[in-house]
């Protein structure tokens, strides 16, 4: 990708995942920035924060969630996959790529699976490219 | 309720293209019920909007409003200020409301963004099922309250047809036969005999095949 670009990605997490992972690299480094938003269930993740996040220049979006079968609301995660599901299907729609939307099954405090997760989709969104969303904007 | 889907946000983005000024307008009842055109639908819509275009390097401006009904003026008239400061208006009601924001605004395009689906009912949390055609001649009670005119794939009024099979209709498996379901509940009620009655053909006149139709209500009307 071009050099110029520093890519930036979103993370909306559960709480549940991990609150405060000391490993994870929360501020990205000189090539990525990473904004990690917690929330109280990963079900609270409405379609439009993730259209959102985009919008705000996110250039790749992961949900992390808990695994199935151990959301503390039972089914929060299942519906934050299904959302999920629906959002890269818009985002195909549009032409930005469902590609760019990721979601992951994260055991509680597991930072070893956090950071591959990150380091995987760093790499996946720099063969990518930036997000054409806000291509011209940045050139700009 | 009224059930509706949206449409596909390429096929909004090449009806608002011409626009630059657009209010998305939200309707609070029906289409918001079945995650078509509420409050959520509209920001959802706003935001894939302005996604789909920024990649084209176009902006637009999109104000966001939901309104109770579109189909009732006492509602529609709240959006009266928003209207006035778009060029277009895409509203996310059934095909109902979309009319009537037409009607209430002559001089603004209004264009619709969803498909107006069916009277129905939400069977379970995301599945939403026919119950209803409004033919104006309800006969109901002779089928233990399951409506063969909008549930049966033949609409028999006087089935079942034999093509049923473990309960599901030869048309598609995954259609619920219309006449078991009216069986099985008129032997719940021990009404099975009513059945035995020939029902007559219905008069299509009185639903949507004689035109459109007017309700007047005098009582209501000064």
């Amino acid at each position: 990708m071009n050099k110029q670009f520093k890519l930036k990605i979103t993370v909306f997490h559960c709480i549940n995942t991990f609150s405060d992972a000391g490993n994870v690299q929360r501020g990205g480094d000189e090539t990525t920035e990473i904004n990690f938003i917690a929330l109280p269930c990963s079900s609270m993740v409405k379609d439009v924060f993730l259209l959102r996040a985009f919008e705000a220049g996110a250039d790749a979006v992961i949900v992390m969630v808990c695994p199935e079968g151990a959301c503390r609301y039972v089914e929060g995660n299942l519906r934050a996959k299904r959302r999920v599901m629906w959002v890269q299907n818009v985002l195909d729609d549009i032409g930005l790529g469902g590609r760019r939307l990721t979601l992951f099954n994260v055991a509680p405090g597991d930072e070893k699976a956090i950071v591959k997760i990150i380091e995987e989709t760093r790499a996946d969104v720099a063969a990518l490219g930036p997000s054409p969303a806000h291509y011209v904007a940045r050139l700009a | 309720m009224i059930v509706g889907e949206q449409k596909k946000i390429a096929e909004i983005k090449e009806l608002v293209e011409p626009y630059r000024k657009i209010l998305i307008l939200g309707c609070g009842t029906c289409v918001k019920t079945c995650f078509a055109g509420g409050e959520d639908e509209v920001s959802t819509v706003a935001s894939a909007l302005r996604l789909a275009l920024s990649i084209e390097g176009k902006e637009i401006a999109v104000e966001e409003l939901t309104v109770e009904r579109q189909c009732e003026d006492e509602f529609i008239q709240e959006a009266a200020e928003a209207i006035a400061r778009s060029e277009v208006v895409l509203s996310i009601a059934c095909g109902a409301g979309v009319q009537d924001i037409a009607k209430s605004f002559p001089k603004v395009p209004v264009l619709p963004g969803v498909n107006t689906t069916f009277i129905g009912i939400l069977e379970k949390h995301g599945l939403f099922t026919e119950e209803c055609l409004g033919c104006c001649d309800c006969k109901l009670a002779l089928f233990g309250s399951v409506c063969p005119i909008a549930r049966c794939s033949k609409k028999l009024l006087n089935g079942p047809c034999g093509g049923s099979k473990d309960g599901t209709c030869e048309v598609d498996p995954a259609i619920d036969c219309a006449w078991q379901l009216i069986i099985d509940r008129l032997k719940e009620l021990g009404q099975l005999h009513t059945l035995k009655s020939y029902v007559e053909p219905k008069d299509w006149r009185r639903s949507n095949a004689g035109g459109p139709r007017k309700l007047v209500r005098q009582d209501h009307i000064i």
